[in-house]
């Protein structure tokens, strides 16, 4: 490869989601935490976060974080494509652990998210942080099925 | 689920015709009254079973131009969503309709002002066609309620087959509710509020919403109409080229570009040969899937596409059970209805300036989530499963100029990768329509 030619730059498949959801109260927040705690002591195979992100296939990583002394819950993310267009399998996959998060949260769209996608949309989009871009991946091109479909044949 | 009210929906939905001419009208309204009362007066055919099947078949769909033009309610005007509101013009870059498939270089007035009516006459012949067109068209001329500003004819080629030379069209799902495909496939069927407005859809606990009042939206549905021009020519050129350029004949490379051997055979039930020493019967032709699943263990696991290819045309546009992001290849299905236009193509004159393609008829209740679904991760996508990056469509997707790729897995072999070749297909006219139920059309009618 000619070092002095420009590489045209590959498109990235990936994308961050920072979604920053304001808690209602202590007490809610002492609620979320029991719930995530419980959810994410649970074995890989029962946790149903975990589940739901299997069987999506288009989220690298994902982990919650309490932010600001524990006022604020972030989902932190990297996926592929566009959020929009997987809404619905998002929604279908992971929808009634939104719904218990999203009950202990200020200014959350209407519940259940399953009956009302658009306004679950909406409520992800103003309420995504996004980042200062480029956005850093090691692997920007490379959808969550082509490194497991490496890894199965390595 | 209780059967679907078969009368209410307008039948190209739930069924194809079967029959062998088509000819499309897109009408302007010029009168919205005269044209509001012409829509009540249309002999348009519903979804209901035949006792004997008719001459013709009409339906007919409306754009949010039309339904603007008609005079609609602004609160049924704006209880739409947002796609169709906006037509397919102000979103075709975003579905790949560009350079020489953009709205630029349609057919006129097609990207233009005026596209409110659509009609589609469909019949056994083109005799039944010209005289129905006849009694139709003077239908509207009274009252000056619509002009005419388009036609286009569509008809059976010889073989019942498409321009590129595949038998076509029985790759449909069987929906909750309706009639019973005469080439089903082995698929759960789709909910009908995939398909029809106002019924619960593929996704969990969720019905799409209906345009207002109900009278207007329930059991009706969207279509995406397409006119899309085929390269024939440049097609054929790619396949006798592959035995030098590739190593496999030319009707192998056809076979997988598309997913099946151009008879119709797909590649899962016979990779290697289009007439099997146990001939598949025709209405078992659409009964397959790419892995095994809980219904049907004991089919072969083609995770890896070595027979029917991840990146072909019908595997991207209908993954069945495939593994694909979003965890389910079963929740964007699509109706798809349709004839080819223009001569059958002559390989002895290969560029003989004819334009030939197929008029489209892509309908589903959410133009968003299954039409551009399909055109912008699945058709011009790469990311949606393994082993398709830097690919597209081989048929479909945006190629340009000599930019097309698709990868061949060969089982125990390296990739057969197929590259350099230009765009086959592009776009000469598109609309996004609402296909209005019997009610809807009376409710129409009926306004003052």
């Amino acid at each position: 490869m000619n070092k002095d030619v420009p590489q045209p730059i590959q498109k990235a498949v990936q994308s961050p989601l920072t979604l920053l959801m304001k808690i209602k109260s202590e007490a809610d927040y002492q609620q979320l935490n029991g719930l995530l705690q419980h959810i994410q002591s649970l074995p890989p195979d029962q946790n149903p976060v975990w589940a739901a992100l299997n069987q999506l296939k288009t989220v690298h990583f994902a982990r919650f974080v309490f932010l600001n002394n524990n006022t604020q819950l972030a989902v932190i993310t990297t996926y592929d494509g566009t959020f929009e267009n997987y809404i619905n399998e998002f929604i279908d996959a992971i929808g009634d652990i939104f719904n218990a998060l999203l009950a202990h949260m200020q200014d959350a769209p209407p519940l259940p998210v399953q009956q009302y996608r658009a306004e679950f949309l909406a409520y992800v989009k103003a309420n995504d942080l996004r980042c200062i871009d480029p956005f850093y991946s090691a692997y920007p091109t490379a959808p969550v099925l082509a490194i497991q479909d490496a890894l199965s044949q390595s | 689920m209780a059967a679907l009210p078969l009368a209410e929906i307008q039948g190209f939905i739930l069924r194809g015709y079967g029959m062998d001419a088509l000819r499309l009208f897109i009408l302007r309204v010029e009168s919205a009254a005269e044209s509001r009362r012409l829509l009540g007066k249309l002999p348009v055919t519903d979804g209901a079973p035949w006792a004997q099947k008719p001459d013709f078949c009409l339906n007919v769909a409306l754009t949010y131009e039309g339904l603007s033009a008609l005079q609609l309610p602004p609160e049924s005007l704006n209880s739409f969503p947002q796609e169709f509101v906006e037509g397919i013009v102000r979103r075709a870059e975003a579905i790949g309709d560009v350079d020489e498939s953009a709205p630029a270089n349609w057919k006129q007035p097609l990207a233009g002002a005026g596209v409110h009516i659509v009609l589609l006459l469909f019949a056994q012949n083109q005799n039944i066609i010209e005289a129905q067109s006849t009694e139709l068209r003077a239908l509207w001329a009274a009252g000056s309620a619509t002009s005419e500003i388009f036609a286009i004819d569509g008809g059976v080629l010889p073989g019942d087959l498409a321009h590129f030379g595949y038998r076509d069209g029985f790759s449909q799902p069987a929906i909750e509710g309706g009639p019973v495909n005469p080439v089903p496939d082995i698929l759960p069927a789709a909910p009908a509020g995939e398909f029809v407005l106002g019924y619960p859809s593929q996704f969990e606990q969720f019905t799409y919403p209906v345009p207002v009042p109900q009278e207007l939206g329930l059991n009706g549905s969207f279509l995406a109409l397409r006119i899309l021009e085929q390269d024939c020519a440049g097609f054929e050129r790619m396949q006798n080229e592959a035995p030098r350029k590739y190593g496999i004949s030319g009707e192998k490379l056809a076979a997988k570009m598309c997913g099946r051997w151009r008879n119709g055979v797909p590649l899962s039930l016979s990779p290697d040969t289009d007439a099997p020493s146990e001939p598949i019967p025709p209405e078992l032709l659409n009964s397959y899937d790419y892995v095994p699943t809980a219904e049907h263990p004991n089919i072969y696991d083609d995770s890896k596409g070595y027979r029917c290819p991840v990146g072909s045309h019908m595997r991207r546009n209908n993954p069945r059970s495939s593994t694909v992001a979003g965890g389910s290849g079963l929740k964007h299905r699509i109706v798809r209805r349709g004839l080819p236009y223009g001569p059958p193509y002559d390989p002895g004159h290969p560029d003989d300036g004819i334009e030939r393609g197929l008029v489209g008829l892509f309908i589903g209740v959410s133009l968003k989530d299954q039409f551009e679904f399909l055109m912008t991760e699945w058709v011009n996508g790469d990311s949606f499963a393994a082993g398709i990056t830097g690919t597209k469509d081989p048929l479909l997707g945006i190629s340009g100029d000599g930019g097309g790729k698709m990868f061949i897995p060969v089982e125990g072999g390296n990739k057969l990768i197929v590259s350099g070749f230009s765009q086959f297909v592009r776009t000469r006219g598109a609309a996004y329509c609402f296909i209005p139920s019997f009610t809807a059309l009376r409710y129409i009618a009926d306004l003052r």
